[in-house]
C-alpha cells in the first residue's frame, strides 16, 4: 500500500503540466515578437509528453510482475515549424522589400484554448493528489 | 480460542480490500497523469471478482491436507486465498483514441477516482466498527 507512489505520479504529471502552460504562456508573450537571438520571427513552442514508469526497486519488479502504473513527464519541447504569418505593413522596421513582416506562428485562440486544457488537466491531478492525502490521513485515523 | 480467530476474515478481507483499493488509486492517478500523453491507453486494477472468488472458496477448506510429517509444508487450501489476491491490470480504453491515440476520458477517470474513493473510505469505516466491537468486548463495560 503506498499512496505516495500515488502522488509522485500525481504530482509529475502537476509539473509536466505547468511546463506547458510556461511554453503557452511565451507563446502568447510573443505572438507578435519578430526578432529573436536566433534570427527571424519567434516560433511557437510545444510540449510532447511520455509516459514513463516510476523507479521501482529491483524487488518490488520481481514480485510484481505486471504492469505497473507510470508517471508523465515532458520528453521534448518541439518548434512549429509552419511557416511565419505575413502581413502588410511597410513601415515596420522588419518588413522585407515587398513590404510584408513576417510574424510569429502563433494562433493566439488555439493557445487560449490549449491553456484552457492545460488547467484542466492541472486541476484533474490537483483532485488526484487530495484523494490520495485524504485517504492516507483517513487510514492514520483508524483506531482513534 | 486461537488468537487468529479473534479477528477472522473480516479484518483480513477487509484489510486486503484497502491494500487493493490503494492500488487501484495509483492506477488510476497514472491515466489521469497522462491525460495528455500520446499513445497512452488507460488500464485499471481489475480485482472485485478476484477477491470474491476467495472469500466465497474459503468456506469450503475442508480439503486441507493434513501435516502427517514435521517436514510438511502447510497447505491451508483456500484460506491463504484472500492474501494471494494480488488484482489484474487490464488497459481499458475509455474512448475510441483520438488522432494522438491517447484513450482517456478525464470524465471517467474523476468518476472511477470517486468511486474508489468512496469504497476505500466505506472499507475503513468497517474496519474501525470491527475493531470498536472488539475494544467494548474487552473492557465489557456500558
Amino acid at each position: 500500500m503506498d499512496f505516495f507512489s500515488a502522488m509522485d505520479i500525481s504530482s509529475s504529471a502537476l509539473t509536466a503540466e505547468r511546463t506547458r502552460m510556461n511554453l503557452i504562456s511565451s507563446n502568447l508573450a510573443n505572438a507578435n515578437a519578430t526578432r529573436t537571438a536566433e534570427g527571424g520571427p519567434y516560433k511557437r513552442k510545444d510540449s510532447v509528453f511520455a509516459a514513463v514508469p516510476l523507479p521501482e526497486s529491483f524487488r518490488s519488479v520481481l514480485s510484481r510482475m505486471e504492469q505497473a502504473p507510470r508517471k508523465v513527464e515532458v520528453n521534448q519541447i518541439v518548434e512549429d515549424q509552419n511557416p511565419p504569418r505575413l502581413q502588410y505593413d511597410p513601415t515596420h522596421p522588419d518588413a522585407n522589400p515587398q513590404g510584408y513582416v513576417a510574424l510569429p506562428n502563433v494562433n493566439v485562440i488555439e493557445e487560449m484554448a490549449d491553456m484552457i486544457s492545460a488547467s484542466r488537466a492541472y486541476e484533474a491531478n490537483v483532485t488526484a493528489v487530495q484523494a490520495a492525502k485524504n485517504m492516507a490521513l483517513k487510514t492514520l485515523e483508524l483506531g482513534r | 480460542m486461537p488468537i487468529d480467530d479473534l479477528f477472522g476474515t473480516t479484518v483480513q478481507l477487509l484489510g486486503k480490500n484497502l491494500d487493493l483499493r490503494a492500488r487501484s488509486h495509483n492506477q488510476i492517478s497514472a491515466n489521469i497523469a497522462n491525460a495528455e500523453t500520446p499513445g497512452y491507453t488507460p488500464s485499471v486494477l481489475s480485482f472485485e471478482k478476484e477477491l470474491r472468488d476467495a472469500v466465497g472458496k474459503r468456506g469450503k477448506t475442508i480439503g486441507t491436507p493434513a501435516l502427517t510429517h514435521p517436514g510438511h509444508i502447510r497447505l491451508t487450501g483456500q484460506a491463504a486465498g484472500i492474501d494471494a489476491v494480488r488484482g489484474r491490470v487490464v488497459e481499458m480504453p475509455d474512448a475510441t483514441s483520438g488522432l494522438d491515440g491517447n484513450g482517456v476520458e478525464l470524465e471517467n477517470e474523476m468518476g472511477r477516482m470517486m468511486e474508489n474513493q468512496i469504497m476505500y473510505n466505506a472499507t475503513l469505516q468497517f474496519i474501525g466498527k470491527k475493531f470498536e466491537g472488539l475494544k467494548a468486548a474487552m473492557k465489557g463495560d456500558r
